[in-house]
């Protein structure tokens, strides 16, 4: 091959995938939001913005973005300071430190369906777990998937179990990135190990902080998997984050226009929070440099 | 001090227990039958994973995972590891506007094109087949991206001294800079199959097929074919769950630095 054409010829498997795959679809989302459309008719009459009308009035759009950030409310603080609590503790690298770390770790990159699955039967109103715990405390069974109130925080407490190792993880890189130095300097100056923590170790990782931050709201807004398995958005739409709207329009009732705008709207929404990660990243390479 | 290290071990494998009491429980139970489980008592068997294999096909999803997720990951490696090195050794025009391309799709939330997708293969006439299963999961930004950072690493007198000795390209690609990026292109390929192993929500639009399935779907559909409380057969789901989780369980216990690394290499600096 002629070396002028080389890196195209290197780059185009890639590129090619790339278009087809991930850049024709945005074009072609926007275009069926535009669109009234069930899969079968031969066609795709414009109807401008009516699919969007449709969703801004309709309850189940305003339901599963309540939910969604509901979801996004509870569980991301959360995440955050357990993982914070857990790494500080986590930190060094000794053998009873790693041991656990591989614990905490394992879920993050274990099959979601299998946790539904597992979960399911641990909060399982009859046989499970959660329950099989109350009744030898002598107290009584609780309803946990059957109650709209419960349900969701259910969700969150398995989502949260989930995703804690990466936040762990990541944490634990960013304390471990602190000089040493400036905790040397506050143990002269006899700082008090809450003083330490609150003025040196999190401002310095306040950075890590942001970026977490972002990326767990944006993993908020992709949940699917644990719902699809587990509740359906049952009870009562308790549980009907956005993906799960999203799927059941384009997927269960086939209104395609509908669905594209959802999806649309989701896209806008993200890229926004993405661009949102990438200064923050960008600000950190900066000034670690 | 020796005794002090065996009891903080000894806690911290405690502590780590207690965390996955759930899941160990479930492998735990998959090895019951389901009146020993019900009605007390204990009995060891393996009946529920025959009953899983036999009965309800999984040994054809986990023959189609494996095949999914590892074709998938050797086209990803592939492809991103050619387009790393264009990207990170070679001055041509549009390169930035590619690489920008490229990176851009970290960005873009995976669901914007579900829709699509799935047009696109029906009209290829590709769903419900393996094609329809992997083609789209291919293109890895993430993976393009992380590679040429490492690329860019290796001192470039290597290459030269290749090319003098007359090298093209593709030697160049293959016999010297794949083998030093060996550790990123290994975290890289950890991280696809892991991802891909994991796929639900393509799986559930792109095969109808039964025959198709991949491991994820399987066990959704056995959970849910008797949802109703009490109806359940536990203990044979927790064979099925035990499954799906036990090559990653494997796989996780040898490399987990190396999904360590991947992780904080790609999240943090």
């Amino acid at each position: 091959m002629s070396p002028k054409f080389t890196p195209y010829l290197l780059a185009a498997p890639l590129i090619a995938f790339i278009a087809v795959f991930t850049y024709v679809p945005i074009v072609t989302s926007l275009d069926l939001s535009f669109r009234s459309w069930n899969f079968m008719s031969p066609e795709r009459p414009f109807v401008g913005f009516d699919n969007y009308w449709r969703l801004l009035n309709s309850a189940s759009f305003w339901n599963s973005l309540t939910v969604t950030s509901v979801f996004a409310v509870i569980s991301v603080p959360l995440r955050l300071a357990l993982a914070l609590a857990i790494a500080s503790y986590l930190k060094r690298d000794a053998l009873p430190s790693r041991l656990l770390r591989g614990a905490i770790f394992l879920p993050t990159v274990t099959s979601t369906v299998s946790i539904a699955v597992v979960f399911s039967w641990v909060f399982s109103t009859d046989y499970g777990m959660a329950n099989g715990l109350l009744v030898n405390l002598g107290l009584g069974r609780i309803p946990w998937l059957q109650d709209p109130k419960l349900a969701l925080l259910v969700v969150i407490f398995i989502n949260t179990w989930k995703q804690l190792g990466y936040d762990v993880i990541i944490y634990i890189a960013a304390l471990q990135a602190v000089p040493q130095e400036l905790y040397d300097a506050a143990a002269i100056d006899g700082g008090k190990r809450s003083q330490v923590f609150r003025r040196i170790t999190v401002p310095l990782i306040m950075p890590t902080t942001y970026f977490l931050l972002v990326i767990s709201v944006i993993e908020a807004f992709q949940v699917f998997t644990i719902i699809n398995v587990m509740t359906r958005g049952g009870p009562a739409g308790a549980t009907d984050m956005v993906v799960n709207l999203l799927y059941r329009t384009g997927f269960v009732l086939f209104d395609i226009g509908a669905g594209s705008a959802l999806a649309v709207l989701l896209f806008i929404l993200l890229i926004a929070l993405a661009l949102l990660k990438a200064r923050i990243v960008g600000q950190r390479i900066h000034y670690e440099a | 001090m020796r005794h002090d290290l065996a009891l903080k071990s000894g806690l911290a494998l405690l502590a780590g227990i207690i965390f996955l009491s759930p899941v160990l429980y479930s492998i735990w139970m998959s090895f019951q039958t389901a009146s020993s489980y019900y009605q007390g008592g204990f009995v060891a068997t393996l009946d529920n994973y025959w009953r899983v294999i036999s009965e309800y096909n999984f040994a054809r999803y986990l023959f189609n995972s494996l095949l999914v997720s590892g074709l998938v990951t050797l086209a990803g490696l592939a492809f991103a590891t050619m387009a790393a090195f264009a990207f990170a050794r070679f001055d041509f025009k549009g390169r930035d506007l590619l690489f920008g391309l490229t990176v851009a799709t970290l960005m873009i939330p995976s669901h914007i094109t579900l829709i699509p997708n799935y047009l696109t293969l029906a009209s290829a006439g590709l769903l419900d087949s393996y094609a329809g299963l992997i083609l789209p999961a291919i293109s890895n930004g993430f993976a393009a991206f992380f590679l040429r950072q490492y690329m860019r690493g290796i001192p470039r007198a290597l290459d030269e001294a290749a090319y003098m000795d007359g090298a093209t390209p593709l030697q160049v690609l293959w016999r010297v800079i794949v083998p030093i990026s060996r550790p990123a292109i290994f975290s890289m390929g950890l991280y696809i199959f892991l991802a891909e192993w994991n796929n639900y929500i393509w799986p559930l639009v792109a095969v109808g097929k039964e025959d198709l399935y991949t491991l994820q779907l399987g066990l959704a559909r056995l959970y849910s074919i008797n949802p109703g409380e009490g109806l359940i057969d536990w203990p044979l789901v927790m064979a099925a769950s035990t499954l799906t989780i036990l090559p990653v369980l494997l796989g996780f216990v040898l490399v987990e630095r190396h999904l360590v690394r991947g992780i904080t290499m790609g999240a943090v600096k």
